[in-house]
């Protein structure tokens, strides 16, 4: 009984912990950091709202040299070749990224990531590289997306075929808005398609009843059979 | 290695978890808590504990955040791995040398900074408490069976 008045006690502990911060217990299999939203699901707890990035690309002997634009919290990152841009006239090539501050959905797509405008001083002439965090509290997404407005047509731009968890990455010839999602019509892919709706409520719903169902008639037996309180009585 | 394949990052958890489980080789599996009498009630535990560890996040909302595929079956492999370790071999080694609390303390403290790396500053509350409830399920019920079923259930869904 005293170990069980502990145990209880250690789940009343664990429980208050655990609502401070959302989603509560987690093992690493989560994203390194909480994405940074700009239209915060309702799961995601305390968000801190998503941050810009800004870099000045030098020209060298008439080529911008290589580099990377991100934004401060790393949510995305657009890395450039040697040669990518159009120097013509210029000595420094800048590139912003700033997210939206609206959350655009698309009919027939849905984002989970924010919607990240890019901008350059000049023309891009070579594909860029671009990476894109996404959270564990949204549907893996299946491509990124650009569009030139964020109201008019988007276009998936593709994903490639690896990526460390919770990135996606691909290539893209043109700079404007980006975002990373699926087309609603389909289901995500790829991700354990087991949540959604009030699923986690229930799962959790069904794990009591189940216990409690199973456990009465089984501690019912137990205490009938009155051998010991603990379930490996032949420990030393 | 992972870090220039990031595909093989799934690969590399399941190796780690593999890993971790491996230390036990050579435990009899009763001091482990791995004994296999009462299966039921251990069985009934591991739900039971899933389902404490799963419910800030099931009342915080309904959505459950998703794991893609392939990390899936690495949370399992390292959540078995991880209790194998620390609630098993390590309890099992703490509590010989300075009994129960050494054990319960000890496999909390370092399963906590277990995860330093890992887990942002503000989430080490909730794996130290998590922690602590597991390890005292594994003093109080002498068992690992219900700890490993609670933590692959917290692990596949959050």
């Amino acid at each position: 009984m005293k170990r069980g008045a502990i145990l209880a006690v250690a789940a009343a502990i664990y429980l208050l912990a655990a609502w401070m911060v959302a989603p509560g217990f987690y093992d690493g299999f989560g994203p390194p950091q909480a994405y940074n939203w700009t239209c915060p699901p309702p799961q995601a707890g305390a968000n801190i709202k998503p941050k810009s990035g800004h870099l000045e690309i030098k020209v060298i002997n008439g080529k911008s040299d290589a580099n990377s634009a991100f934004t401060d919290d790393g949510q995305i990152v657009i890395g450039f070749l040697p040669g990518a841009f159009d120097t013509t006239g210029r000595t420094t090539i800048t590139v912003d990224i700033t997210p939206l501050a609206t959350c655009p959905q698309p009919p027939g797509l849905k984002f989970v990531t924010n919607v990240y405008q890019i901008t350059a001083s000049a023309p891009l002439v070579t594909p860029a590289n671009l990476e894109m965090l996404y959270s564990n509290l949204e549907p893996q997404p299946d491509d990124v997306y650009r569009a030139d407005d964020p109201e008019g047509a988007w276009h998936s731009i593709g994903h490639a075929s690896t990526a460390p968890p919770f990135t996606i990455i691909t290539t893209t010839t043109k700079l404007g808005y980006f975002a990373a999602g699926y087309k609603q019509s389909s289901p995500a892919s790829g991700a354990v398609v087991v949540g959604g709706g009030q699923v986690l409520p229930i799962i959790v719903a069904i794990l009591i009843v189940v216990v409690v169902l199973a456990g009465l008639p089984l501690a019912m037996m137990r205490r009938r059979r009155s051998s010991g309180d603990k379930l490996d009585g032949d420990e030393p | 290695m992972v870090v220039q394949e990031p595909g093989l990052a799934p690969a590399a958890l399941l190796l780690g978890g593999a890993a971790l489980a491996a230390i036990a080789v050579g435990w009899r599996s009763e001091l482990l808590g791995l004994g296999r009498s009462r299966f039921g009630l251990r069985l009934l535990g591991g739900l039971a504990l899933g389902a404490v560890l799963l419910l800030p996040a099931a009342a915080r909302s309904g959505a459950m955040p998703m794991l893609p595929a392939g990390l899936a079956f690495a949370a399992i492999a390292v959540s078995i791995g991880e209790e194998i370790a620390f609630r098993g071999v390590l309890y099992a080694v703490l509590e010989e040398v300075g009994g129960a609390p050494l054990a319960i303390l000890g496999s909390t403290l370092l399963w906590t900074l277990a995860h330093v790396l890992s887990h942002p500053p503000a989430f080490l509350g909730a794996v130290a408490a998590a922690g602590l409830l597991l390890a005292l399920w594994r003093w109080a019920c002498k068992d690992l069976v219900g700890p490993i079923i609670g933590h692959v259930i917290a692990d596949l869904a959050l």
